[in-house]
């Protein structure tokens, strides 16, 4: 046990000091790269037009960038919280945005389009009302649907959404003008209605308490547009795109269809890492949360079955309570945001280890209850026999109560486990590249919802089944006494 | 007179309604088989599990030795190594072998070291006969077998005293003598012991001195020719009727 504490401390270290080399300083920029041409991921990299002019910007007043992917919906709070220095993912000016950011000038005007089948009856905007519409969760399609049309459906990415419409789960989908170009070049089944619903500027977001990296951005953006270079790199970044994807796969037999999906989905460009890289996040991050649920777990058991039977410990028991209600009463999607954004709101922390924690903090609730029920169903002439030996309370408890304890909920103590696992497919939400992340990038690149899904889910069931196996080993071994 | 292990005085237990014992003075000396009888409900297990404390007292005092044990600056682990407890459902540790469920206490104690508290739990389980089981966990004996190693597991402490709640109670007919020999080849050696128990004929036949109680208060008290078959008390002498 203190084995395994020291070294959750020594790699909780490591990761907590990965980032030690400072040369320049740092400009931090957030996108959602889901978002061609304007960002998406590209090999290793996120690449795209906000990148480009960013980086360019950037370089002139001789900053380091750093670029982190996290949802649309986030992007906005994490320069408002200082967690980034520029929000550059497509963004569009709006009064409400204006009053949380300070916009550069616009660099794009950009529309809201909306894409329908072939053989849809809807061929203007006029024709929308009462009709399923998809949006990507957070854009201006989203707030414009909301408030002027129908509640939409929301997807945490345009391709979802398409992906939607194409299997007749929506009757059209709203996204910006660009991405609908790609998205219906890649779907032969689509159309983009000439007539754009709306039409907007895309602004870079900067916080409100930086207005002098403002101005700067400000002078810069000016020089670039004047150069002409601005309008070369969107051309560029637009002709790529459109380039690249055209070539869809119309092949004759399903057989030959899958072998292509599966070339495409997995092997070209490597994709398949996304998948064995955020493998080993979602490991990673399984496995320390679980030892600190453990550790937490049964240190709050202990507490609140110590209180319960001997009335001691009133404070700590207080506390457990508080813990227990705010972690089970809350989602842990919330709770993984509010550790992120506001208790390490303005600590230069790895991501990995704020999902480590929260997922640890979530999981403890859990197991402490779990842990506490087997403290109870343990009859107390164990503990009578133990005292009456001469071993105190604590002792009792270590080499008497809790193992008999343990071995009792182990199966429970194993759902909760499988749980964890699962739970921390949200880790997206803080912009980590777990599996689920990974097959969303996939599903990004490709347009296809099928074949990454699937895989996503074949990778948690195997380790799923892993663990179960494991569990039932460890539970037989611990029952050989019986 | 030899050296008083237990000083009871006027001991008082209350639950919420209830007074299990009400003012009960005694006390146990060394070498000396006490044997307590009465009908159920009496206060006799009470009585019996606060001599180490396993029931708080309400009021009254214990001497163990002669130092109070129901003063506030207790050590009462220091003081509970030296008092062996036998439960009715013998509450072996099921997690642990029998040679572990004999060694853990003294270990953990700083009694003993690992190898001497081996050897003496080697020793213990010789002499009652299941060398044999040392590696074995308690679901896979007999009761009687049970019992007999809860037995032996308070006697690798060395206590001074050892208590017994009902040691037989709790097991079928058939071997309550394992565990009746055990406890009389004890008291043949000079174990001082405090036994609740309904085996009136073994009482009669083990103990020194007899204590009865009824409603919480010891009635009579004496060797077992008096209070067995000579009691001058009514209600001593019909539940020996009825019992015998």
């Amino acid at each position: 046990m203190r084995y395994i504490y020291t070294l959750l401390c020594s790699v909780l270290l490591l990761l907590s000091c990965g980032c030690g080399k400072e040369k320049k300083p740092r400009l931090v920029m957030v996108t959602n790269a889901t978002f061609p041409p304007y960002e998406y991921v590209s090999g290793d990299t996120i690449d795209g037009i906000d990148p480009a002019i960013v980086r360019k910007i950037a370089d002139a007043l001789g900053y380091e960038l750093e670029i982190q992917d996290m949802s649309f919906d986030s992007v906005i709070a994490a320069v408002q919280s200082g967690k980034a220095d520029i929000a550059a993912s497509g963004i569009t000016v709006t009064e409400e945005r204006k009053k949380q950011v300070l916009f550069t000038h616009a660099y794009v005007i950009a529309e809201q389009a909306i894409i329908v089948k072939n053989d849809s009856p809807i061929k203007a905007a006029a024709d929308l009302k009462g009709k399923r519409i998809g949006v990507q969760h957070g854009t201006t399609g989203d707030t414009f649907v909301t408030k002027n049309i129908c509640e939409p459906e929301r997807f945490a990415n345009g391709p979802l959404a398409v992906a939607a419409l194409k299997t007749g789960k929506l009757d059209a989908v709203v996204v910006d003008g660009e991405p609908a170009d790609v998205y219906i070049s890649q779907n032969p089944g689509l159309v983009k209605l000439p007539e754009p619903l709306t039409s907007e500027e895309y602004a870079f977001a900067i916080g409100k308490h930086a207005p002098e990296l403002h101005a700067l951005f400000n002078r810069e953006l000016y020089k670039l547009r004047s150069s002409g270079e601005l309008t070369s790199i969107i051309r560029h970044y637009k002709e790529i795109n459109s380039a690249d994807k055209t070539k869809k796969y119309q092949s004759a037999s399903f057989r030959d269809r899958l072998q292509e999906s599966i070339y495409i989905n997995f092997i070209k460009d490597g994709r398949y890492r996304y998948l064995v890289r955020g493998f080993l996040i979602t490991l990673q991050i399984s496995f320390f949360a679980v030892l600190i649920g453990l550790v937490i777990g049964f240190g709050v058991a202990v507490i609140r079955s110590t209180a319960d039977s001997t009335g001691k410990l009133k404070i700590a028991d207080f506390l457990c309570r508080v813990y227990l209600t705010v972690i089970r009463g809350t989602p842990v999607v919330v709770q993984l945001l509010i550790i992120y954004f506001v208790i390490f709101g303005s600590v230069n922390i790895d991501k990995v280890l704020v999902a480590i924690i929260a997922f640890g903090v979530n999981s403890g609730a859990y197991v402490a209850e779990i842990i506490r029920g087997g403290i109870s169903s343990i009859d107390k002439g164990q503990l009578e026999a133990s005292r009456s030996l001469g071993l105190g309370y604590w002792q009792s408890m270590r080499y008497i109560i809790l193992p008999q304890a343990f071995k009792n909920v182990l199966p429970s103590l194993g759902n909760e486990f499988i749980v964890l696992l699962k739970e921390t497919s949200v880790s997206g939400y803080i912009a980590l590249a777990d599996l689920t992340k990974g097959g969303d990038i996939i599903r990004s690149q490709t347009y296809d919802a099928f074949l990454p899904l699937i895989a996503v889910a074949v990778i948690y069931l195997a380790v799923v089944m892993f663990m179960s196996y494991m569990l039932d080993l460890l539970e037989k071994r611990l029952k050989r006494n019986e | 007179m030899s050296e008083t292990v237990f000083e009871i005085k006027d001991l008082v237990k209350e639950y919420p309604g209830v007074t299990a014992i009400d003012h009960v003075s005694s006390s146990i000396k060394k070498g000396e088989a006490v044997f307590i009888v009465g009908p159920s409900g009496s206060g006799k297990s009470t009585f019996l599990r606060s001599l180490n404390l396993l029931e708080n007292p309400t009021s009254g005092e214990i001497l163990f030795k002669g130092k109070s044990i129901t003063g506030r600056h207790v050590n009462i682990n220091k003081f509970r190594q030296q008092v062996g407890m036998v439960f009715q459902h013998f509450n072996l540790f099921p997690h642990l072998t029998i040679q572990q469920n004999i060694t853990l206490a003294p270990v953990l104690t700083g009694k003993l070291s690992k190898s001497q508290a081996s050897e003496k739990a080697d020793m213990l389980l010789k002499r009652i006969g299941l060398a044999d089981k040392s590696n074995a966990y308690p679901n896979q004996l007999s009761g009687g077998q049970k019992q007999r190693v809860a037995i032996v597991r308070a006697l690798a402490m060395n206590p001074d005293v050892l208590l017994f709640d009902e040691p037989t109670s709790a097991l079928d007919p058939e071997m309550v003598g394992e565990v009746l020999s055990l406890m009389k080849d004890l008291a043949g050696e000079g174990m001082t012991m405090v036994v609740v128990t309904h085996e009136i004929g073994f009482a009669a036949e083990v103990a020194s001195r007899i204590i009865f109680m009824d409603k919480g208060k010891i009635i009579e008290e004496g060797t077992p020719d008096e209070v067995i078959s000579n009691s001058s008390n009514e209600r001593v002498r019909e539940f020996f009727s009825k019992v015998l």
